[in-house]
């Protein structure tokens, strides 16, 4: 479903993201792993079309996207759920997730999938008129995978949803991309808990110093000495 | 007590253009992060335009009306294009400079055209009613009803449409407006087009009343300017009362103690103001980008 072969990324003189080639099958649920600074987040926003590759090419269901600008690139059903969240603090959450419904046009298909948020996170319903800037840091991140989910993505990417975020939140949210997988979402998480994301995840990729270094099923992923010693703290 | 309440209504009057410009600064303030310094100059360009579409093309005074909104609109679209989009992704301090430079070309443009004296439209509506011990020109009953009506239909639009709420979404978080699809070049565009179009109407609006000259935009710039620092630089209400405010303050301080110490009254005012509460009337602390 996605595709991607040598891009590399500079973010002014410097090569964050160098020579990475990889591919995610429709319907599979992959881990990216990496430390700070890694340039997870560069990966995925050069995915996304906020940043362009000075080299290589991605490609969307057969499609090449890379010269697409994001706003384009949604359209297309692939969506990604940033880090830091990017919301709309000064909208009420109601208005935060219609405006991820804004490239869609089908008026019941768009109520469908808010309700399907709703189903999954109850908590945004109760609090539909709050300004999303009052949340807290989970409710906040909830907000931000629903405004994803009314894109109706076929893909997310889902960058580092458990930062700053309590353990007991974590597991929570962890449930609900488990839960977005199984209805038919094709999901790319970045994390920098290792434990969480391999634990959920089927593939895993590991990113330092903007190359990829290792791939592999995310169970033997948390058997591997170098994850272990790097990631997980064993 | 007449003194009074014509004041109040030379005030309003006065507030209503002034809101009317203070919107579209504060609007493009959401789009640019920085005030578009040019913006008092579109203002006055408006003004001649009009003036040019009544006085050489020789049509009614609402159809120039309506065809300088729609040109001076598609002024703001070139202005954004040709002078912000390049340097979008630069320093603010750049599109502080390239404000300057267009308010430069803008004023000298109009005084190479018509000349640096003032022109005079003459009034539509000369009617004049007598209210409560109050003269009221239809001219300037006319400010106040299409002013409120433009801030109502600009209120319903941002709050109540998908595209208007784009506009805040741009205003609020530029690149997670791009992750949920929306374009923020067009919005950019159509935010910069409300703007120029509202202070063209605005400048059409008060040309029968007072002289326009090539200067004008530059007071009216800064007026606009200390307006939305008043309410609260962003704030959509702040430049409402904002403009209220400050246009009761001269019409005020003009009739009560001098009209040739108005502009003193108004800035006076801002200093006030700023001095007991920083961030504005409306306005909240953000992390700025300075």
């Amino acid at each position: 479903m996605l595709k991607l072969k040598n891009v590399t990324t500079m973010i002014g003189e410097h090569q964050v993201i160098l020579d990475v080639s990889l591919e995610i099958a429709e319907g599979d649920f992959v881990a990216l792993l990496g430390g700070n600074g890694a340039g997870k987040s560069t990966l995925f926003r050069t995915i996304a079309g906020v940043l362009s590759p000075s080299r290589g090419k991605v490609e969307f269901k057969g499609e090449a996207i890379h010269k697409y600008p994001a706003h384009k690139i949604v359209g297309k059903g692939l969506c990604l759920c940033p880090e830091g969240r990017l919301l709309f603090p000064q909208l009420p959450v109601y208005k935060n997730l219609m405006l991820g419904a804004y490239r869609r046009k089908d008026k019941r298909d768009i109520k469908d999938s808010l309700e399907q948020v709703y189903a999954l996170f109850p908590i945004l319903k109760e609090r539909r008129k709050q300004m999303a800037g009052t949340f807290s840091g989970g409710e906040q991140q909830m907000l931000a995978i629903g405004r994803a989910i009314m894109s109706k993505p076929q893909m997310l990417l889902l960058d580092e949803p458990s930062m700053g975020l309590a353990p007991l939140i974590v597991e929570g949210i962890a449930d609900a991309i488990s839960t977005l997988n199984k209805t038919g979402i094709t999901v790319f998480l970045s994390e920098q808990n290792a434990q969480i994301a391999l634990m959920i995840t089927r593939h895993g990729y590991v990113l330092e110093n903007g190359s990829l270094v290792l791939e592999g099923l995310s169970a033997d992923l948390l058997q591997n000495e170098k994850v272990k010693k790097a990631y997980l703290g064993t | 007590m007449d003194l009074f309440l014509q004041q109040i209504f030379n005030g309003v009057m006065l507030g209503s253009t002034y809101a009317i410009v203070a919107l579209g600064l504060t609007l493009v303030y959401g789009i640019l992060q920085i005030p578009n310094f040019a913006h008092g100059h579109m203002y006055m360009l408006g003004a001649y335009v009009c003036f040019f579409l009544i006085t050489v093309v020789a049509i009614p005074y609402w159809p120039a009306v309506a065809v300088t909104a729609a040109f001076m609109a598609g002024g703001g679209v070139v202005l954004e294009w040709l002078a912000y989009r390049p340097l979008r992704h630069e320093s603010p301090i750049n599109s502080l400079i390239a404000a300057l430079g267009a308010l430069i070309v803008l004023e000298n443009g109009v005084i190479a055209l018509w000349g640096p004296q003032g022109h005079r439209i003459g009034n539509p509506f000369p009617a004049v009613f007598d209210v409560l011990g109050i003269t009221m020109s239809g001219q300037r009953l006319l400010v106040i009803v299409i002013g409120v009506a433009l801030m109502l239909l600009l209120q319903l639009f941002i709050k109540k449409t998908t595209l208007g709420s784009t506009i805040e979404a741009v205003a609020q978080n530029q690149e997670g407006a791009m992750l949920v699809g929306i374009n923020v070049n067009l919005v950019s565009s159509l935010t910069f087009a409300i703007s120029t179009g509202l202070a063209a109407v605005a400048a059409c609006l008060v040309a029968p009343i007072f002289m326009i000259s090539p200067s004008m935009g530059a007071m009216l710039g800064m007026k606009a300017f200390i307006i939305c620092i008043l309410g609260g630089l962003g704030s959509v209400p702040g430049a409402i009362f904002g403009g209220l405010i400050l246009g009761l303050i001269e019409a005020l301080g003009g009739g009560y103690i001098s009209s040739a110490y108005k502009d003193v009254f108004a800035f006076g005012a801002l200093v006030l103001i700023l001095a007991i509460k920083p961030t504005g009337l409306f306005g909240k602390e953000v992390q700025g980008r300075w």
